[in-house]
């Protein structure tokens, strides 16, 4: 491998970790909190994708720079529409029962969203790269790449990072959530409402999901399965991290888009198998992930 | 007078196992009651359902008014403090950061909050050298105190301790019983419902006794 390749796959990698933590992170963020395996998340990256592209493609005749907030403003109302529809009419009445029924649940929605998705959206791909355009290519030791890709997901990526960490550390709601995190009968008993916790916490991870699906818009073509590909891969990256750690995926995500990166550069017929097989790896040595521990639950 | 906590006729059921059968007692405002149980008597489930964590029939009052209609969330904003048998502190943060966190969701005033803080600091001094030290780190007896410390922050007219002095130490269960006459002294109109398996720990201390066997308030003594 020469080292231009190897500054592609290295650039390559970090823009898809990107991509790939802020899927992750509301994944993990999710089951922090709720103790629910959220299935329909890849199904809310893809919803975010395509309401981006729509928004997008609508706004972009308009004014070219407009498509930045539309990608925002995709993500929050489907996080506060579908998240919220999903936490408040399929959750919540499963609260207390067995944990089997909320992952079903969420699996029936994500087939659910995903028919939905094929019924607004249709089967035919959809292009919406006006964001990607409008920033110019940069030179990396002098090779050529997007600054969307390289420096406006990474950053994006960076600030969720920051941005979470300061909520929850910093800020009443932030410490809200981490009692609720530990204890829900103890919150309750110093007057925290953890319903109204669940709620919130819920729509931040799914209005993640679909930030990332609406980041990653303007790189691909959208087509039906995206997000059956992104949970799997969500997942594997949260469930190698150790579940509920917020850290620990964005290092897992960066680990897990380099190797990804540089397979596909090196051996490409081993894309799909390499974070799999990573995280395979990594709980056959570590049950609870690599930054997880026993009965602790963090987020 | 209006009881300071009134329970008429509660029953709850587990798994359709009646737990409590029948409940009925009144507690007057600056009561210090002991309710004593063994294991299994319904002593904690008495108190969870004071805090709305059980699904209870009957009627359970707090200076007249029907807890049933208040949501659990919301019951420690009427002046209620439980420290859960367990402890059960937030190890994500400080010793003081546990005791102020229900201040802070009640969104008390800084100056408010600053002296319920310094309130119970004067009924438990220790807590002050432990302030800043993770919640996590403190042993059990010293979880104890903070667990009351945090109780206190909210609980203005009704403070639940839920077996304080199981599993401490005879010096710590010394300290505890110090802290709690301190209390007293310092709030005449506090009321203090105390659960405990030993009645002689609490003979000295408390003014009413309530005896719970299998789910049944057997006895009431006045002191």
């Amino acid at each position: 491998m020469n080292s231009t390749l190897a500054i592609l796959a290295i650039l390559d990698g970090i823009s898809y970790a990107a991509l790939v933590f802020l899927v992750s992170v509301g994944l993990s963020l999710i089951f922090g909190v709720l103790r629910v395996v959220n299935v329909a998340h890849g199904s809310l990256y893809a919803f975010g994708a395509y309401l981006a592209a729509t928004f997008s493609l609508a706004i972009a005749p308009i004014s070219p720079w407009l498509t930045y907030p539309a990608l925002l403003a995709a993500s929050i109302v489907i996080g506060v529409v579908c998240g919220g529809f999903i936490e408040r009419f399929l959750l919540r009445p499963l609260s207390g029962q067995e944990d089997v029924l909320q992952l079903l649940i969420t699996f029936a929605a994500f087939m659910i969203m995903d028919n939905l998705q094929r019924l607004i959206w249709g089967v035919q791909p959809i292009f919406a790269a006006e964001p990607l355009r409008l920033l110019p290519n940069i030179a990396v030791f002098g090779v050529s790449y997007t600054s969307y890709q390289v420096i406006l997901l990474p950053g994006v990526a960076l600030a969720t990072l920051f941005g979470l960490r300061y909520f929850l550390r910093r800020t009443l709601s932030g410490a809200v959530i981490l009692a609720v995190t530990e204890d829900r009968e103890a919150s309750t008993a110093i007057g925290i409402d953890a319903k109204r916790v669940y709620f919130v916490t819920f729509v931040i991870g799914a209005s993640l999901a679909a930030l990332g699906g609406a980041l990653a818009s303007p790189t691909t073509s959208l087509v039906p399965g995206m997000g059956a590909d992104m949970i799997v891969l969500s997942f594997a990256v949260a469930a190698t991290a150790g579940l509920g750690q917020i850290e620990g995926t964005a290092l897992t995500a960066l680990m897990i888009g380099l190797t990804r990166a540089f397979v596909i550069y090196l051996q490409p017929e081993f894309e799909v198998l390499v974070p799999y097989l990573l995280m395979v790896l990594v709980l056959l040595v570590r049950p609870f992930g690599l930054f997880g521990a026993v009965q602790v639950r963090k987020i | 007078m209006t009881a300071m906590l009134d329970f008429e006729n509660v029953n709850v059921a587990i798994a359709d196992a009646p737990v409590l059968r029948s409940v009925s007692f009144s507690l007057p405002p600056g009561a210090t009651a002991a309710l004593i149980g063994r294991n299994g008597a319904g002593k904690t489930t008495t108190v969870r359902t004071i805090m709305g964590f059980t699904k209870a029939s009957g009627t359970v009052r707090l200076s007249g008014q029907d807890l049933g209609h208040v949501p659990p969330h919301r019951r420690p904003f009427l002046g209620i403090g439980y420290a859960p048998e367990d402890r059960r502190l937030f190890s994500a943060f400080t010793v003081e950061e546990n005791i102020l966190l229900p201040g802070r969701v009640a969104k008390l005033g800084a100056d408010e909050a600053r002296r319920r803080l310094e309130r119970t600091y004067s009924v438990l001094p220790e807590l002050k050298e432990l302030a800043d030290r993770p919640a996590g780190s403190v042993s059990g007896g010293q979880g104890k105190m903070v667990a009351l410390g945090r109780a206190l922050m909210l609980g203005t007219r009704l403070v639940i301790l839920d077996e304080p002095f199981q599993g401490l130490a005879p010096v710590l269960a010394q300290r505890y019983a110090e802290a709690l006459r301190r209390l007293r002294s310092q709030d005449r109109d506090i009321t203090l419902l105390i659960t405990e398996s030993n009645p002689k720990l609490l003979e000295t201390f408390a003014d009413v006794t309530l005896t719970i066997e299998r789910g049944e308030i057997e006895s009431r003594v006045l002191a």
